[in-house]
């Protein structure tokens, strides 16, 4: 039996109780109780840590551990992601092979020069993190990050909160980060290799799980902190922004809903195949718990399979994808949610000739809704999808309307001639990100995150102005 | 009516009596043929699920109905507009929207609610006086609810029973006066509604510092329970406060579980089994042309006992729509019976991914 610590905090501290819990057989985690005075004292010890040690880093050495942290995650070998590969899918209840591939997928996504280019992306130099730069326009400026930050971890898509913590420590930040009890390992896993490359750094990290709505821990984590990022459901985010005082900086990703549109020109006799297989990946990807995976597709008709067959051949490849990697083990309420969904439909196939169900027979795994009219809608997730139809891609987008708050990936393919017209239109709508169909759930680093600025969210800048550097040279003691 | 209709209720109800030949597979597979040939909508439904009288053997094979099926479908055998009686789902006030179901004659309904009311609730004595808290049939005429709890007065009610509910609500004033004069009689009494009735009575009795000390062998009757996760607590919570109250112990306590998408209930075995052997089972269970099956909410295959999953009906006196429903609340079966666990809510997203319920909330 190996005892893992489903939590990380800075050496200093004692956790007053420990509990455990049994997961799969090999393994117990171990789990702190936590109280809003340990809250303080570990905030307060590694924002002590912060203004000790990172804040004396220049950004480039930080990007260095980072990456000599994910340089060990990109071996095989190394054991924590051993023991990531081998208690994910027993916490997660994703299939192991799926966990294996994203999650190795997803580290190499902050080597060194992906987090280069993030930091480019966002400031003119990265520099400004570290002193005062010239700017163009005269002057100088540099950049502070939040002295510390507290992170509400989501559910259990693998891998973002690495990406929030990556985030926390470019800008110079302590972390605290709480994670949900769906997910809670793998951000502990991350920082002990960080503590493996340099431990004083991983001084200023602490990951505590406890179950959302202890409004009083929350409240002492908030209060802690100068910065507070939320992912979750609009539920989380709502409940968090109540105890986030105006002065502070909130930002939020709550839940979004992504789509796919498909013109006639992808589903040619040579290419429909490609189309609809990379498409079932799309949707079997970690069962659409990312709201990058497409809820439903508008299908153009026109082409060597009509949207209705597009919708037949989704479902076989749907079938054989869950084969290979089945999909997780669902709760009542989930699979419940997709019965009801089903029946629904099939009572209204009765009457209507326009819909038709496609779905596996023996359980929930899989499910095609097929709409024989233009449209969107939203899917209980866990590989259920809807596939409306559409004479003419160009018409039809105005369907999304509905869902404009909620607007996040769109899978598209269609001929070259008309990616402007359609990114236009879908722009306006609100769409944040367009992305070939197979990549859908492969965000690049540096995007624009639910269509805003990652680092620059976080940050303030101090600026000197140009005539006030002019000025002071003239009170150069030895000035002509 | 036509002919085989007559045929096909007039066998239920003897089935009911105890005086048919025939036993709950035989009825069973009777009756699914009869829906099968004259619920239009119904064999659509069977035929999607590749189900038809010519595959269906055994009562378990019969295809249940979603109840959403009774909102979304016309399901009755006999023409809708000659029905005696139609009873609507509660909640929502657009007709449209509502689940129904048609009784061409309420003659199965009765008898089907009769034997059993007699056996679960009142084992032990065959009229009582029954103080009724929730709306009665002539207030609310398309409510199963109040059917039954008119029926349950006419059938067993002593005439010192009385309606308290009416136009103006619940006359919690008068429900007082009339317990606090049952109290200085030392006559038990039967009260009757649904369990949210119960909870502004409690309220009001609380704040106006009552408490009644109930001849033995009063009883309280509710319905419907509460909805959401916290239910089992809730419940708890309602009997304590029944035997804090009233002075009626857990074991005097019955909850019935009953659907309009049904034309049968289910009881929990407590005055019965403490009547009969002075243990009390608190499972549930229901007439022996009731069927209650647990299955997994992924396969719809039956589970073990003690393992939850979504609860179907298959009810014979059912015999105008659907004798096979599935529900959407989550059960288990036990030894004695099953437990009802409540309705499932809507799912949320473990990632950040938006899941439709939770669209459909955030739009409400």
């Amino acid at each position: 039996m190996q005892i893992l610590q489903a939590y990380w905090i800075p050496k200093a501290v004692d956790v007053p109780i420990v509990r455990e819990q049994l997961i799969g057989s090999a393994y117990q985690l171990e789990y702190p109780v936590v109280t809003s005075e340990k809250i303080r004292e570990i905030t307060a010890l590694i924002q002590q840590n912060r203004v000790d040690y990172l804040q004396r880093l220049t950004t480039g050495d930080i990007v260095n551990k980072i990456d000599q942290a994910i340089q060990k995650w990109l071996n095989p070998g190394y054991p924590l992601r051993i023991q990531a590969e081998a208690l994910l899918p027993i916490i997660t209840g994703y299939d192991p092979e799926m966990v294996r591939l994203e999650l190795k997928k997803y580290m190499r996504t902050f080597r060194k020069k992906e987090l280069l280019r993030f930091l480019d992306e966002e400031f003119d130099q990265a520099a400004m993190l570290d002193e005062f730069r010239p700017r163009k326009s005269g002057g100088l400026s540099r950049v502070y990050g939040p002295r510390s930050i507290f992170h509400v971890f989501s559910g259990n898509v693998p891998g973002v909160q690495i990406w929030s913590l990556i985030m926390g420590l470019l800008l110079k930040s302590a972390n605290l980060g709480k994670t949900s009890t769906a997910e809670p390992l793998l951000p502990v896993l991350f920082t002990q290799s960080l503590a493996e490359v340099d431990p004083q750094l991983a001084e200023t990290i602490a990951i505590l799980p406890w179950k959302g709505g202890m409004t009083e821990l929350e409240k002492a984590a908030v209060n802690s902190a100068e910065a507070v990022v939320v992912y979750g459901s609009e539920n989380t985010v709502k409940a968090v922004r109540k105890i986030v005082p105006l002065s502070k900086t909130f930002i939020t990703y709550g839940h979004k809903i992504s789509l796919a549109i498909i013109g006639k020109e992808a589903l040619r006799p040579d290419c429909f195949y490609e189309t609809v297989h990379k498409f079932a990946e799309d949707i079997s990807i970690y069962d659409q718990q990312s709201c990058l995976s497409p809820q439903a597709v508008l299908v153009e008709a026109g082409s060597a399979i009509s949207p209705k067959q597009f919708a037949q051949l989704l479902a076989a490849e749907l079938a054989r994808y869950a084969q290979k990697r089945p999909r997780a083990t669902l709760s009542d309420e989930e699979t419940m949610s997709i019965q009801n969904l089903r029946h629904q439909t099939e009572l209204e196939a009765i009457k209507n000739e326009n819909i038709a169900i496609y779905a596996s027979k023996q359980d929930t795994s899989w499910t095609v809704i097929y709409h024989h009219q233009p449209g969107f809608d939203g899917s209980p997730l866990n590989r259920f999808i809807h596939v409306f139809y559409s004479e003419k891609l160009e018409t039809d987008l105005g369907k999304m309307q509905p869902f404009e708050n909620y607007l996040q990936s769109c899978g598209l393919a269609v001929s070259p001639e008309r990616l402007f017209p359609i990114a236009e239109r879908l722009g306006e709508l609100g769409m944040n990100r367009l992305t070939q169909v197979g990549k859908m759930n492969s965000a690049k680093p540096g995007w624009h995150h639910d269509g805003r600025f990652n680092l620059l969210d976080f940050v303030r800048f101090t600026d000197i102005e140009r005539g006030l550097e002019d000025t002071l040279e003239r009170f150069d003691p030895d000035v002509e | 009516m036509r002919q085989d209709s007559i045929i096909m209720a007039n066998q239920i109800l003897s089935f009911i009596e105890g005086n048919s030949e025939t036993n709950f597979n035989g009825l069973a597979v009777t009756l699914f043929q009869y829906q099968f040939q004259h619920n239009l909508p119904y064999k659509k439904f069977c035929q999607t699920k590749r189900k038809t009288p010519l595959t269906v053997k055994k009562w378990d094979e019969i295809p249940p109905m979603p109840i959403q099926g009774y909102k979304e479908l016309m399901l009755a055998c006999e023409p809708p507009e000659e029905a005696a009686a139609v009873f609507m789902t509660s909640g929502t006030t657009n007709p449209e929207t509502k689940g129904k179901n048609y009784h061409p004659t309420l003659a199965v309904w009765d008898g089907s609610m009769n034997a059993p009311f007699k056996k679960f609730v009142l084992p032990d004595v065959d009229k009582m006086m029954i103080f009724v808290l929730s709306p009665a049939a002539d207030l609310n005429e398309h409510s199963s609810l109040s059917r039954y709890l008119s029926n349950a007065v006419t059938y067993f009610g002593t005439e010192n029973s009385r309606f308290f509910f009416t136009e103006a609500g619940l006359e919690m004033k008068t429900v007082a006066s009339a317990l606090r004069e049952c109290e200085d009689r030392g006559e038990a009494v039967m009260l009757m509604g649904a369990t949210f009735a119960y909870v502004h009575l409690l309220d009001y009795f609380l704040e106006k510092n009552l408490r009644f000390h109930l001849a033995a062998g009063s009883r309280i009757f509710d319905t419907g329970g509460f909805k959401g996760q916290t239910r089992e607590i809730e419940m708890d919570k309602l009997y304590g406060m029944f035997a804090e109250i009233f002075n009626v112990k857990r074991n005097m306590c019955i909850n019935m579980y009953g659907m309009t998408e049904l034309s049968s209930q289910v009881y929990d075995q407590t005055i019965l089994s403490t009547y009969e052997s002075g243990q009390t089972i608190f499972d549930k269970t229901g007439p022996a042309w009731l069927k209650t099956m647990i299955l997994d909410t992924d396969t719809l295959e039956p589970v073990p006992n003690g393992k939850s999953g979504v609860i179907a009906h298959y009810d014979l006196a059912n015999w105008n729509s659907c004798l096979a429903i599935l529900t959407e609340d989550i059960g288990y079966r036990t030894e004695h019976g099953f437990v009802i666990l409540g309705r499932v809510q809507g799912s949320e997203a473990r990632g950040c991914s938006i899941a439709i319920d939770q669209l459909m909330q955030s739009n409400e």
